[in-house]
This record gives C-alpha cells, structure tokens and sequence, in this order.
C-alpha cells in the first residue's frame, strides 16, 4: 500500500479515530484505489508501532461504514464501488468533521449564530466563486 | 472475547501495617497488551511479584492461563524484571545455551534475530553490558520462548529510541499472535501506542481500569469563561460524570468522565462569554487520576 499513515500518541483524539479519519480520506481522495488490499492488521500495527486491537477496530467500523469489505483469509480490500457512493459519503464525513470543528470553534470563541453563519458564507463565496473563475 | 490469559482477582499484599497492594482486580485476554501506569511505590513491582509467585499474597487470588501458578506455568511465560537478573560471569551467548536447555519453546532463529535486532554481540560477558543492553538481552530471552504471557516491568528502561520503538513492536507482535502482554512503563506515549487496556494504580489500588478508547473518548475538558464571577451550577460536583470541578477567577474547568456535552449543555445555558471541550491525551488523564484525590 503506498499509502502512508501516520498516528500522533500525544493527541486527544483515540488511535482509532485518527486512522479511521486518515484511511477515509485516503479512499475519498483515490490514494487508496478501489479494490485495493490494505495491509492485515498485524502488518500495518507493526508498520505504524499501535496495537493490533486498535487496528482491527478501524477495520471493524470501516466496514460497518461501507468503506471497505474483509473476507475471511482473503484479508481486507477497498469496497469495489468505492468510487461511487461510498467515496463520496466517506469525503463528506471528512467534510463535515471538519465543519463540526470550524463551527464548535467558532462557538467557543463567543460568536453568535447570525456571525457564524455569516463568516461560513463568505467562505463558501470565496472558495466555490475561485473555482468557477478558475 | 475469550477467557483471559492473566487474572488477578481482589489481590493484596501487606507488609506489616503497610499495605503495598490493595484489592487489584484486572484481567489481561488473549491478543491484548495491557500498560499498567503509576507513580514510584504505586506497587507495579509488587504486583508482578505476587502475580509470578515470587511474593505470597495477603488475599485474593491469581491465575494464569486459568490455573494458579506452578512451575510449569513458566514454560509460556515471559518476565522481564526492572533491574535484569543475568549471570555476570557469563556470556550473552551462554544465557542463550541455558535457556535453550530450559525451555522446550525456545527458539534458537528467533533468539538470534533478537539478538541482531538489539545489537547484541554473543560473546560479550554480561557484567560489561550497560544497563540498557542488560535489558535487552533479558527481553530477548523472553521473547526467545515466544511466550504465550509477557509481564514486563519497564521493558524500555536504559534503551534508547529506536530500540524502545523495537520493544513496542516486539509486543504488539506477540499481541498479534494471541498472547497477553501485562507491561509497565513511566512513558505514557509508549502505552498510547501499544496498549489496547490501561491500568493505573495508585498507593496499592487500582484506580483506572479501562480500554484505552473509551478512556481517552470519555475523558474530557469543558472549560468556560464567564463576564464575571463564574455562577454555581446545582449538583455538578456530586454528578457522577463529574471528575473534579475548578475554578480559576472567571473560568470554570469541568473534568467529565462521559457525556462532556451534556455538561456542557448545562453550562451552556448559563451564558458564559465562551465554552470549549477540551480531548485531554492519556498523559493528562494520568496526571488527573494520580492527582486526584479519590483514592
């Protein structure tokens, strides 16, 4: 897999949750291919120092998201139409993780609704507008 | 899950008036590595005596592999102690030849694997070895026997990074082939990364037992900043998802144990200037337990 993951110990966020994040993205933006193999669970423990019940954990919930299909002896492999909807449920749980954060932060530093909303506009404005132009 | 591979139920040791450990229960299953966090003289040490049957216990009872245990249950059981107890007038390469006639599971091709992985030479007497390279040679005999139990007291201590890194590995290896690892460590960032379970203990008890996930999930922060004096919320302290409350002049710092967001409901409506939830990573969750004072 030439993907690489990387895991950060010293964060809040579990293991778990960093890789699962981290392989979603993987697969939303194509570094992980449909119908590719991921390593097995000892493999990418051993490849990123976790333990391998946290790895079999992320394949757990990744398949129970449709984002990837293990069969037994087979090992684990990027869902065949992962090009189609599943890749895109997978960019938007990236995306909307990402809002969470952006809006809890926003919240926590006083602002109210009406400049929230008002700041994501324009923000939505000024990246979709730089698209069209483009 | 399985029957678990370690399991101390209720175990205490006294010494005199003191008591060094103090009603532990925990279990260790099959494929899982447990990191067991404490202060010095928390009892760690004394934990893993009793758990080997080097120390009798006051109460409680141990077993391993679902037996108590006998000298047959070191056949699969791997310890490393804190300080490595190897003959000094011997050679790395003569502690490999006793083990090899001690241990029917010893494996000769893994132990010189080890043996290269720490940069070990076999010739080298032991007594010239440095504290660090005494420890490896101790983990590379334990591994040699691919145990099915691993208890390791401080396996990392004296090694430098790299090989530190190797000793997690070593671990999460043997966790991936179903043993049960029990370690201690003072690096927290060691047992975020190779532990599925943590234990802490503090003065002989056990005070957090949990996986590793649902640890750091539950575990958070809801720190708000009021205009003025911060106002008092009605039963927050005796709420049992309540850790600790603080108060430092207008900022009220709420430790949760779970639902931080329904604490942060209630705090909320008090309309605070700003509200935050803070994930607090493993180290900070050891410091609060062991700063605490529920025990």
């Amino acid at each position: 897999m030439p993907t690489i993951f990387t895991v950060d110990p010293r964060s809040g966020v579990p293991l778990y949750l960093q890789l699962i994040e981290q392989i979603k993205r993987a697969v939303a933006l194509g570094t992980l291919a449909p119908s590719e193999q991921l390593p097995t669970v000892k493999a990418l423990a051993l490849e990123l120092t976790v333990n391998p019940n946290t790895v079999a954990r992320v394949y757990r919930e990744l398949e129970r998201d449709g984002v990837i299909d293990t069969s037994p002896g087979r090992g684990s492999f990027v869902r065949a139409d992962g090009a189609g909807t599943q890749a895109r449920r997978a960019v938007a749980d990236v995306a909307r993780a990402a809002f969470e954060g952006a809006v809890r932060e926003a919240k926590s530093l006083g602002l109210s609704r009406d400049e929230t909303q008002e700041l994501m506009a324009r923000t939505i404005a000024r990246w979709y507008e730089t698209e069209k132009d483009a | 899950m399985t029957a678990p591979l370690i399991s101390l139920n209720g175990l205490t040791k006294r010494y005199g008036s003191f008591t060094a450990v103090d009603g532990v229960s925990l279990d260790v299953a099959e494929g899982s590595i447990c990191g067991l966090l404490g202060p010095n003289g928390a009892g760690k040490t004394t934990t893993f005596k009793c758990l080997l049957g080097f120390v009798k216990p006051s109460a409680g009872s141990i077993a391993i592999e679902g037996a108590p245990v006998t000298p047959a249950t070191f056949e699969s059981l791997a310890y490393v102690p804190e300080r490595a107890a190897l003959y000094d007038n011997l050679t790395i390469g003569d502690h490999l030849t006793l083990y090899r006639r001690s241990y029917k599971n010893y494996d000769e091709a893994r132990a010189r694997e080890l043996l290269a992985l720490f940069d070990l030479d076999a010739r080298k007497q032991t007594a010239k070895l440095s504290k660090g390279m005494r420890t490896a040679v101790a983990l590379t005999l334990a591994f040699s026997i691919r145990p099915r139990v691993l208890v390791l007291d401080e396996p990392s201590s004296g090694l430098d990074p790299v090989h530190q890194r190797n000793v997690l590995d070593l671990m999460i290896d043997a966790a991936a082939n179903g043993a049960a690892v029990l370690f201690s460590s003072h690096q927290v960032g060691q047992v975020e990364r190779a532990a599925d379970s943590v234990a802490i203990m503090k003065k002989g008890k056990l005070i957090v037992n949990s996986g590793i996930d649902e640890l750091k999930t539950g575990e958070k922060i809801v720190e708000a900043v009021f205009a003025g004096p911060v106002p008092s919320i009605d039963g927050l302290a005796g709420d049992p998802n309540v850790l600790r409350v603080e108060q430092v002049g207008s900022t009220l710092r709420v430790v949760t144990r779970d639902d931080s967001d329904a604490i942060a409901q209630r705090i909320f409506a008090l309309h605070p200037k700003s509200i935050r939830t803070i994930d607090l990573n493993l180290e900070e969750i050891f410091m609060n337990a062991v700063s605490g004072d529920q025990s």
